[in-house]
């Protein structure tokens, strides 16, 4: 590790180098597995570490308390906590394509190879360049965006936000693809446990004895909680081999299902969890077929949250010096992980629990500087062991600062009498209480409510089926956590139908949770941090109740307090303290913000699972798609369906050329097309007309068996729906096709009106939009075409099945057929339907009996030239603003029935004589290209918003007319046919004469369809 | 019609172009999941008429002895049955396409019936871990206390519309999407079956 | 959220889709003033509380459902197949 040029003794640097022997580890104990030996890297620098070690607690292990750079300041970091709440050692982890920024050190486990990075540094952590901004710290204040970055408003892309976001400690993501797969699972429950220490255990054991159908997760990789970090005792064992026993006995229950290294990160309605498992994150590479993560949907009848508890930092200065910790997180690093954070350590206490710090450092060799309890009186029996260790106690004192560089070296403690003194300590244990995670019970908005006998928020009206045990509730005796457990889980697994039984709750040391906080000390040397992550400051809080941010919603977003990617874990309450002492009020009448998911971050990744690349949605395939695949076809998403656009041959220049060779084929020969993605709906039944003459606009009283007619259907505020055709296939049998965009839109709609509107009907519904394929084959040759498919029973000439004719037919000797003559290309056209497994036969034997008519297929392009070229609206036009009458089929409805739309249809702002009315448009100079929304004005207009007077929805290169043309919507336009008017493109900058025209460019008469 | 025509006409699977016959994912051990791709299998929707559910209940008993299932619950035995699919309407299943050939001329006046055995891509799906397969894309509980054999449910999988019954307690499902999502679901499901190791083969054909 | 669909039990929300207001009846087309009919399309009451809606179960049965929900807390007090109500609704009419 290189070190830097400024002025320290060498003596410093030595304490600052880092022993790469484990020097800290102490000689036993702990839940390390010490024959397991891995090697890890930092920064570089390679050190070693056990089987069972956090990222954190071999770094210490190390003497590694530098860890990172603080968020705005650059101030440098140490580990804070010992678990998900840590808010400073926030690492790079993993290089390559698998690199992951902002992963908390403390609950990474350490793998043989692991490889971490702090971020937020540059060029180095122990010299960092930005630590400047230390110094400019009253620009970096709270509310400082909003100040500092105001203008010139030009300076924000190009100077303000690339500078922010370098400086700022946001990691680097991964520049690759993710390389591993994220797994989902669906699970269920009569009872969720959320949290595996002895509230949780206990509550599993409980509910699972009963038998019911139990899931208990928890985030650690091992089951226990506290247990594993405190020297406690259940009955005649430790809690460690209690909480072992426990985890076999669960394991013997069938329906006990047991999540670790799983966060539950999410509460939402009516029973429903989100979880994540970190599958593989221990490892270095997941294994063949492994996921690395797997996100659990759990929905349970009844959640037990035992979640327990998050300490609360004290305020003073520097107490964001490497080498500051958790009392708690000592403890863990002593006792778990036989770690010891430091080799004088003092302890800053609020509470009795602070004490146990005391006996445990010593207990495993450590040595113990001081104890500053910040309350008047301490019971005797608490202060023993660091009497007779000879440690200084005070007491009604507090830490009024810290001194150190990179690492802590001395406390300043001002003593009851206000005297100041320095103790030297490479590690400070801070001890103010502990707060009930409060987060999960609050993600349906339930704030919490201020209990004054604990100082903390606690949970309120929980979510339906939910309820809390043990620390998460305030419960923070091993007793009451083992009593409470155990009592809300024999409830919740009675509420699920299983018998209420509880066991004995084993025995337990006395103990006190008694505790009296101190917010903020009354002096402070330094900045005095209160959200760690956000570099939030006391002095940032007295800055927002200077400038009147006083609600704590105003608080949060001025300060930022609590939203960090830590959510204010160990913050939020400190800040909120500190406004309530400036503003007069109790904590409870500032009140609290409430969390959201997620609990802790969650990897997109693992919520995305397998929809990601082309696997982001699903993909629809047409029954000819092997054909088309095979003869090179080009492929257009349209929705989830994957059409061929267009079928390029060799020697053809662009897409252009194709799309004009597949229309001209199919206007002077043949051409063939998958219309399979049209919804397609059969509708039988005694009332079938009487149900469609309701949901269709135009009339269906006259359609005779065997003839098919265009459909308009409105939706009831009288804008078009949807076009399709329906077919008379029998008496009381219809078939029906709606656009493709629409399918399934349509088939709810018609659900509607037959359930909800005329449930007396009987008509039967049916989609068969996937049963059959469906394909136009159009052009004069259509007809001979389809005589090598089709039957020889079958008449098919224009006498015998002429326009608009249907029928249930057979092609191919014998397989079902439907035939329509219905015509979107305004040519001779035929949809031929088969039974999708047909479908790939029917394209091919189509295509082999047109090959002498010179058959082509054609795709979505050329389809929708010739659509536009015959003046029919599709999607554009049916575009969820335009009627009937603006399409120009406002003479094809219906006058004397009921039917959805046909009141509102004539609202006066739908019929109002100047709307914009679908005609055709050409260029004036036939070179020039139309483009889909231009707006069209008069030529002598000056370009406005009121001058504006229609635009172009739909356009086309027309191979049949050698020119672009346009439909489109301009007012008045059927009565100004002929008249000349500008195609004005503010966005392309073009602006040119064209000519309103019918909107129909090919075979005005219709005849062509008739032959 | 020529030969060479005639070979034109030959139905394509559902699974054509997606799915392999063979073991693949885990190497290692016995198979965790057995996928059966049940090409041959007929399915029609039959739909009671308004006031007919009596009257169907009565005829698929004295033609078929078949039971009419009740909401969320199927009845096949020997490969022949009903599923239920919605309110008054169940999913005909059989082994061959002719068995159901003749369901529209049986139930005249009585059901709609529409054939749908092109329109479903079909699985059957077993093994050991073949619940735990279908949880990762089920949102309904499958455990047995909940879901048995003789049950079924429309729902989705992986965003994909589908439906399943169980067939006995292996426990064995049979499981059908709509066809043209054959490619796509076929990708979640061998993704999702990987780990486990799966072994793909051909039910009967047509 | 979750939905105990009267056909098919307990589902999740992904299954559904939303309409809105249970509680408008549409006026027949033929006799309605047209004043009637916009009041049918447009107008809606918000209440905090209970609130009859209409969901639709299209990943599931195709059933529409009558869900009475507490728009305050989101808990379902009734879930009803609207076929039914809308045929005793219609036989209620008739009465």
């Amino acid at each position: 590790m290189t070190t830097m040029t400024l002025k320290r003794s060498d003596a410093d640097v030595a304490a600052e180098i880092p022993d790469r022997s484990q020097a800290y580890r102490v000689v036993k104990g702990g839940l390390v597995d010490r024959r397991k030996l891995l090697d890890f890297s930092f920064d570089g620098t390679s050190y070693k570490g056990f089987q069972g070690d956090t990222l954190a607690s071999a770094l210490l292990a190390n003497g590694v308390h530098l860890v990172g750079r603080s968020f705005k300041y650059h101030r440098p970091r140490g580990i804070l906590s010992a678990g998900s709440e840590e808010p400073n050692a926030i690492v790079e982890l993993r290089s390559g394509a698998r690199r992951e920024p902002n992963t908390r050190a403390t609950v990474a486990e350490l793998y043989a190879g692991l490889e971490a990075n702090s971020q937020n540094r540059w060029p180095s952590l122990a010299f960092d360049a930005l630590g400047i901004n230390a110094l400019a710290a009253p620009i970096f204040a709270a509310g400082f965006y909003y100040k500092t970055f105001m203008w010139p408003a030009s300076f924000w892309e190009k100077l303000y936000e690339p500078m922010i976001r370098r400086a700022a400690g946001l990691g680097h993501a991964a520049n690759a693809p993710d390389p591993d797969t994220y797994d989902r699972m669906h699970a269920h429950c009569d009872v969720l446990v959320i949290g595996g220490g002895p509230a949780g255990l206990s509550a599993a054991l409980t509910a699972g004895r009963a038998g019911a159908r139990v899931i208990l997760v928890d985030e650690d990789f091992k089951l226990g909680g506290r247990l594993l970090s405190e020297n406690q005792w259940i009955g005649s064992q430790a809690g460690v081999e209690w909480a072992a026993a426990a985890l076999d006995e669960l394991i013997s229950l069938p329906e006990v299902r047991i999540l670790t290294r799983t966060t539950l990160f999410g509460v939402y309605d009516h029973g429903s969890y989100g979880a994540v498992e970190r599958v593989s994150d221990h490892l270095a590479v997941p294994g063949v077929h492994a996921p690395r993560q797997r996100l659990w949907r759990i929905t349970a009848k009844r959640a037990v949250l035992a979640a327990g508890a998050i300490e609360r930092p004290h305020v003073f200065g520097g107490n964001d010096r490497p080498g500051v910790m958790l009392a708690g997180a000592v403890r863990a690093y002593v006792n778990r992980y036989g770690v010891l954070p430091g080799r004088r350590i003092a302890v800053v206490t609020s509470s009795d629990d602070g004490w146990r710090t005391v006996t445990d450092v010593l207990a495993a060799g450590g040595q113990i500087a001081a104890v500053i309890d910040t309350r008047r009186s301490v019971p005797q029996e608490l202060r023993r062991a660091a009497e007779s260790a000879g440690a200084t106690i005070i007491t009604d004192g507090y830490v009024a600062g810290t001194r150190g560089h990179l690492r802590l070296k001395a406390i300043e403690v001002v003593d009851s009498y206000g005297g100041a003194q320095s103790i030297a300590c490479d590690c400070l244990a801070m001890a103010n209480g502990w707060n009930p995670i409060v987060h999960l019970d609050s993600h349906l908005s339930r704030k919490p409510v201020w209990n004054e006998h604990i100082h903390a928020f606690v949970p309120a009206a929980m979510p339906l089926g939910m309820v809390a045990a043990g620390a998460a509730t305030g419960h923070f005796t091993l007793a009451d956590c083992l009593a409470t457990g155990a009592d809300v889980a024999a409830d919740a697994a009675k509420e699920c139908g299983f018998e209420r039984k509880l066991y004995p709750v084993p025995s337990t040391e006395p103990e006190s949770a008694a505790h009296t906080p101190l917010w903020r000390s009354p002096r402070i040397k330094g900045k005095a941090f209160v959200d760690f992550q956000n570099d939030v400051a006391a002095t940032d809080v007295e800055l927002a109740h200077r400038e009147g941010f006083r609600a704590v919603e105003h608080l949060k977003r001025y300060t930022t307090l609590g939203m960090a990617t830590d959510q204010g874990k160990t913050s939020n309450l400190a800040g909120l303290s500190i406004m309530a002492e400036l503003t007069g009020q109790a904590i409870p009448s500032v009140g609290t913000t409430v969390f959201r998911p997620p609990f802790t971050p969650v990897a997109m990744g693992a919520l995305a699972g397998h929809h990601r690349g082309k696997e982001f949605r699903a993909t629809r395939h047409v029954p000819s798609h092997a054909w088309c695949e095979e003869n090179g076809a080009v492929f257009v998403e349209t929705g989830l369906w994957l059409r061929p656009a267009y079928f390029p041959r060799a020697g053809e220049k662009d897409w252009l050329e194709s799309v004009n060779r597949e229309v001209n084929t199919v206007r002077s020969r043949v051409g063939i097309c998958d219309v399979t993605t049209l919804g397609k709906i059969d509708i039988q039944g005694r009332d079938a007309l009487a149900y469609l003459e309701k949901f269709t606009a135009n009339p269906f009283g006259s359609l005779p068996v065997g003839k098919a007619r265009y459909a308009i259907l409105l939706r009831e505020d009288g804008i078009i729906l949807d076009d399709g055709t329906i077919a008379r296939m029998g008496e009381n049998h219809y078939v029906m096709t709606a656009s493709t965009a629409n399918a399934a839109k349509v088939m709810q709609h018609m659900e509607f009106c037959r359930q909800w509107l005329w449930p007396e009907f009987d008509v039967q519904i049916a989609s068969i939009s996937e049963q059959w394929a469906q394909y136009a084959v159009a052009g004069p040759k259509a007809r001979d075409t389809l005589r090598g498919v089709v039957d020889p029973e079958f008449d098919i000439s224009n006498e015998a099945f002429p326009f608009l004719a249907s029928a249930n037919i057979t092609v191919g000797g014998g397989i079902p057929a439907r035939l329509f003559r219905i015509s979107f290309s305004g040519e001779l056209a035929y949809e031929i339907a088969v039974p999708v497994a047909y479908g790939d036969a029917l394209w091919r034997a189509i295509m082999q009996s047109g090959t002498p008519h010179g058959i082509t297929p054609y795709g979505s392009e050329a389809l929708s030239v010739m659509r536009i070229e015959k003046g029919h609206a599709a999607g554009a036009e049916i575009n969820g603003m335009t009627t009937a009458a603006d399409i120009g089929l406002g003479g094809m409805l219906a006058k004397k029935k009921d039917y959805i739309g046909r009141l509102m249809k004539d609202r006066p702002g739908l019929t109002e004589p100047d709307r914009p009315t679908l005609v055709g448009v050409r260029p004036v100079d036939t070179s020039k290209r139309l483009r889909a929304g231009t707006h069209i004005i008069t030529l002598d207009a000056t370009p406005s918003l009121e001058a504006d007077q229609g635009f172009l929805s739909s356009v086309a290169y027309s191979p049949s007319n050698g020119h672009w043309i346009g439909i489109g919507f301009i007012s008045r336009g059927p009565q100004r046919i002929g008249e000349r008017v500008r195609a004005y493109d503010p966005v392309r900058n073009e602006d040119f004469e064209v000519e309103i025209c019918s909107a129909v460019f090919v075979d005005p008469e219709g005849s062509r369809m008739h032959v | 019609m020529s030969e060479a025509t005639a070979n034109v006409w030959a139905p394509r699977s559902a699974w054509a172009g997606y799915a392999k016959p063979g073991r693949h994912g885990r190497t290692q051990g016995d198979a965790g999941v057995r996928l059966t791709l049940r090409d041959g299998i007929a399915l029609a929707t039959v739909i009671a008429a308004d006031g007919q559910t009596d009257a169907l209940r009565a005829l698929v008993s004295e033609r078929y002895g078949w039971t009419l299932p009740e909401p969320g619950k199927s009845q096949v035995s020997r490969e022949r049955g009903l599923v239920w699919s919605a309110p008054g309407q169940w999913l005909a299943v059989a082994e061959t396409r002719d068995a159901l050939r003749e369901l529209p001329d049986v139930f005249r006046g009585i059901a709609a019936v529409t054939d749908q055995s092109d329109g479903r891509a079909v699985v059957r799906v077993s093994g050991p871990n073949a619940r735990t397969l279908l949880e990762k894309g089920v949102a309904v509980d499958l455990h047995p206390r909940s879901f048995q054999a003789g049950r079924t449910a429309v729902t989705s999988i992986s965003h994909i519309g589908a439906q399943l019954w169980q067939l006995d307690d292996a426990p064995t499902y049979d499981l059908a999407v709509a066809r043209s999502f054959t490619g796509s679901f076929w990708s979640w499901l061998t993704e999702a079956a990987a780990e486990f190791g799966y072994e793909v083969e051909q039910g009967s054909a047509h | 959220m979750r939905i105990r669909c009267p056909h098919c039990g307990e589902r999740d929300n992904g299954e559904f889709s939303y309409l809105g207001d249970a509680t408008v009846v549409r006026p027949d087309g033929m006799s309605a003033s047209s004043e009637a009919m916009h009041d049918y399309v447009y107008l809606r009451d918000n209440p905090a509380g209970l609130h009859r809606e209409l969901w639709y179960h299209g990943a599931g049965c195709r059933s529409w459902l009558v869900v009475t929900r507490d728009t305050r807390t989101h808990e379902i007090r009734d879930v009803s197949s609207a076929r039914d109500v809308a045929l005793a609704r219609h036989t209620g009419d008739a009465a």
